[in-house]
């Protein structure tokens, strides 16, 4: 696996999204199909659907009808590649990303030369009581019972303010900079900006998070064109390289944690992926993590290097992560305003870095010094998983 | 006139519990449209049952006695409605108890008498020498007919006392006698207790001249104090002057939580187990009176905080009285649970679930809960444990306050997660509304209903700021 500089054995030459958000007019095959087609045509050189020798479907769960199990046999007709060998990906929120490592590795193995990647996640179709909020109720009958997602995180809110003075108005500052970052990103779902002083009186969802603490439920489809690096330029004259990844697990129950000021899966994850890059942080232009909560931004932004642990709502206050400051982190809007359509999430993340690795971002896009960009989700019960994909514009 | 025979046994000790809801009756007639009404009722919280306060009172007096779980020869439950009409209401008692596991257990039921009628079963096995120490646990949380002048009267509470062959309060002597009327009654197939047909023909006919009967045929003087039941408020008092203008001591704890219906008798007289003397317990319901005189000779354990344990207990409207009772209930689909109650996982995990069992690392001693799905150890990946039972308290190290939950849940719910003073960690949910809640909080864990699904209650361990009066009792590791 230790590769000395970036592994750069895959290539991402194309990379499409719909725009997110409650999308009750399509059904998932037609999302899939709006983020395949998008993707096929942002093929600087273009692409052939021939040419597509299997696909790789991210779907966490969906609350459509439960047909998204078998994503995998339907999104290949749904796109017109029926036919394409096809397989359903699913790994908690990381979902997406986790994907995305598979369908580079099997590029990588040589097996395949082109691969394509989509994550397609309908959040929607049912009530927010009978979709995401219903895993109250799952899981174990007394251990987890009551644990609804932001369970999973609020109680690292509460830790980390107790022992480091991390404030709600710190928290707040996520929220406002990732909603400034979504009013510049068509492809967000929310596109307005906010305030501090409206984080902080919103509604309680689960103390200490109110409700624009946290993501919305997001319908959405994302989905890149993986190539090995040798056959890139076939397809673009601007690949961008799989620099490395890591992923990493941790104990699922929220008993089981070390602690409660950070998350070991992403610590795990981030140094394997950062090794595998031979980065260290400092060397990032830019990074999309999973800021499904405000305080889950502050934590990696800890967790991941960018800031010492600690210190990172003190860092989100002062403006360091915003885009045109010295750690860009979540210039799509992150999960808090551009949705958390969980399988589509880490690939539309993706996506993102590949256009400012591209500098295509538009008003989003940051200053480019070493050409490094990470994507990042961690995510499951007790944020048991994490998966962090590195990419790079600089060739090998 | 009834002839009393001899009981021989005696109390080792009590305790008591209350519900965490009050609803005054000002609320209920005002619900129907009436004006006044006096005092208050206690009600159980979407967390607390009959089993729940059963557990509590037990833990209390076990606790008082200083006695071990595993040292008691079995439980005796009086309980007009348990949570199962029909199930495993014993077992699941008995685990949460931490009881040994081949301990007796009996449940008496049927009416409010049951309460007393647990309390001579249990007296029975002492006397015979089949146990050497029985617990005797009286607990009513009833489902008033509403409308009826019961939602006024009915309470909830609990009250469990240790028996053995010798104590500071000796029981003596017993009167019953019984006839065969309808008075409060629940047919089968019915989910709300009804109230009696005639109030001045069950005042006249039944309860007075029964009660009359058994409490009379006692010795008694002057100095001698009784529990008395209640049934509406005003019974009580017109039995006393019947029976001679006789000292009431009951009178607190039936105005504190209203008709405590089985657990009545034991409730009434436990505050007065704190001093020498003679008390009389009677007991009513299902057509049958009985009559237990008490001769108190020093001041029973746990009795001199009963008054404290019955006190407190939040106010409530009637609308949120009658949606904790389940009574009043939202249209639309609740959210199930993943697992029905009926199946493998349960019977897996229903007894370490109950217990607060955790599986102690034999390597590193990481204690890894729950332990049927830990075959291996968090902590150092070894695969050898023994199970052993939690510590009912901790402290806090982190926690939310759930405010956005689907139905069935009950919001606010406070989420935990608690560092236990063996240095082992769980999650657990909170019994309070979680404005008491802070981070290093010392709390303790108390016998909680976690969900009533598809109408199986699913019980499980719920923290609240701990007081200082309950002072925990660890069985030592198996």
């Amino acid at each position: 696996m230790k590769t000395p500089g970036p592994w750069n054995k895959v290539a991402v030459v194309g990379a499409g999204m719909i725009r997110f958000g409650e999308l009750f007019d399509q059904s998932y095959e037609q999302m899939a199909a709006g983020a395949w087609r998008a993707c096929r045509d942002s093929v600087d050189l273009g692409l052939d659907p021939s040419q597509v020798e299997a696909m790789f479907v991210a779907t966490q769960r969906g609350t459509l009808w439960g047909q998204e199990g078998i994503g995998g046999n339907t999104v290949p007709s749904a796109i017109g590649l029926s036919g394409v060998p096809c397989t359903r990906i699913e790994n908690a929120c990381p979902t997406g990303s986790d994907a995305f490592r598979v369908g580079a590795m099997a590029v990588a193995s040589g097996v395949h030369d082109v691969v394509l990647v989509i994550g397609v996640e309908k959040m929607r179709d049912k009530s927010a009581e009978e979709g995401l909020l219903a895993r109250a109720a799952g899981g174990h009958p007394v251990y987890t019972r009551g644990e609804s997602a932001p369970v999973l995180f609020a109680p690292f809110a509460t830790r980390h303010m107790h022992e480091y003075g991390t404030t709600k108005e710190m928290l707040a500052s996520v929220a406002v900079k990732n909603h400034h970052n979504g009013a510049l990103d068509p492809f967000a779902h929310f596109q307005n900006e906010i305030t501090v002083d409206q984080v902080l009186a919103a509604p309680q969802v689960c103390s200490p998070l109110g409700l624009l603490d946290c993501c919305p439920q997001t319908d959405g489809a994302a989905a890149v064109v993986l190539v090995s690096a040798e056959r890139a330029h076939e397809f673009t004259d601007s690949p961008v390289y799989v620099a490395g990844f890591g992923v990493a697990t941790d104990h699922p129950y929220l008993h089981e944690k070390q602690d409660y000021l950070g998350l070991l899966a992403s610590r795990l994850a981030s140094a394997r992926a950062y090794e595998m890059a031979g980065i260290v942080p400092k060397q990032l232009d830019c990074a999309e993590v999973h800021d499904c909560f405000t305080i889950t931004e502050i934590l990696d932004i800890e967790d991941l290097g960018f800031c010492e642990k600690g210190t990172g709502g003190a860092f989100s206050a002062a403006g360091e992560t915003a885009i045109s400051g010295s750690m860009p982190v979540n210039t799509s809007g992150g999960l808090l305003a551009k949705g958390h359509p969980i399988g589509a999430t880490g690939i539309a993340q993706i996506i993102e870095l590949w256009w400012q690795l591209r500098e295509q971002a538009g008003p989003r896009q940051v200053a480019l010094k070493n050409g490094y960009a990470l994507q990042h989700n961690v995510g499951g019960r007790g944020s048991g998983v994490s998966v962090v994909n590195i990419l790079t514009r600089n060739a090998k | 006139m009834s002839t009393p025979r001899e009981c021989h046994s005696a109390v080792l000790s009590i305790g008591v519990a209350a519900p965490t809801l009050r609803l005054p009756v000002a609320q209920v007639a005002a619900g129907w449209g009436r004006a006044g009404g006096r005092g208050q009722v206690a009600v159980c919280g979407p967390s607390e049952d009959a089993l729940t306060l059963a557990w509590l009172a037990a833990r209390r007096a076990i606790t008082a006695a200083g006695m071990l779980p595993e040292e008691i020869g079995g439980v005796w439950w009086g309980c007009t409605r348990p949570p199962f009409a029909e199930g495993p209401n014993l077992s699941f008692l008995s685990a949460a108890l931490r009881l040994h596991p081949q301990s007796e257990a009996a449940l008496l039921s049927g009416s409010p008498h049951a309460g007393i009628d647990a309390l001579l079963a249990a007296a029975d096995a002492v006397k015979s020498g089949r146990v050497s120490t029985a617990l005797v646990v009286a607990s009513d949380s009833l489902l008033p007919a509403l409308g009826s002048g019961l939602e006024a009267a009915s309470g909830a509470g609990a009250v469990a006392v240790l028996l053995a062959a010798e104590g500071p309060a000796r029981l003596s002597q017993v009167s019953t006698q019984w006839s065969p009327v309808l008075d409060r009654y629940r047919g089968d197939l019915e989910t709300e207790t009804r109230e009696v047909y005639d109030g001045r023909l069950f005042r006249e006919q039944v309860f007075l001249p029964l009660c009359q009967t058994v409490g009379s045929s006692l010795s008694a003087d002057p100095s001698t104090r009784w529990s008395l039941p209640d049934p509406d408020g005003r019974l009580g008092r017109t039995l006393g002057e019947r029976l001679g203008s006789v000292q009431i001591v009951s009178s607190a704890a039936r105005s504190e939580l209203g008709d405590t219906g089985a657990a009545a008798p034991l409730l009434g007289l436990a505050a007065a187990l704190g001093e020498p003397g003679n008390l009389i317990a009677l007991g009513f319901g299902g057509g049958r009176a009985t009559a237990l005189s008490i001769q108190v000779t020093s001041p029973v354990p746990g009795s001199s905080v009963v008054q404290q344990h019955l006190s407190g207990g939040r106010e409530v409207t009637y609308t949120e009285a009658l949606r904790c009772r389940g009574q009043l209930v939202a249209s639309g689909e609740t959210v199930e649970m993943a697992v029905p109650p009926g199946s493998a996982m349960f019977v897996r995990g229903s007894h370490e679930m109950l217990a607060l069992l955790g599986a102690r690392c034999l390597a590193c001693a990481t204690v890894n809960t729950p332990p049927n799905v830990h075959p291996t150890c968090i902590g150092c990946g070894a695969i050898e444990f023994e199970i052993i039972p939690l510590p009912l308290h901790g402290t806090v190290q982190t926690f939310v306050v759930n405010q956005t939950m689907p139905a069935p849940f009950v919001a606010p719910l406070p989420l935990l997660v608690l560092d236990l003073e063996d240095g082992s960690r769980i999650s657990c949910q909170g019994a309070s509304d979680g404005s008491d809640l802070h981070v290093g909080v010392a709390v303790e864990l108390q016998l909680r209903r976690y969900a009533l699904e598809r109408g199986v209650p699913i019980y499980g361990y719920a923290a609240l700021v701990a007081t200082a009066s309950d002072k925990t009792i660890e069985r030592p590791s198996a």
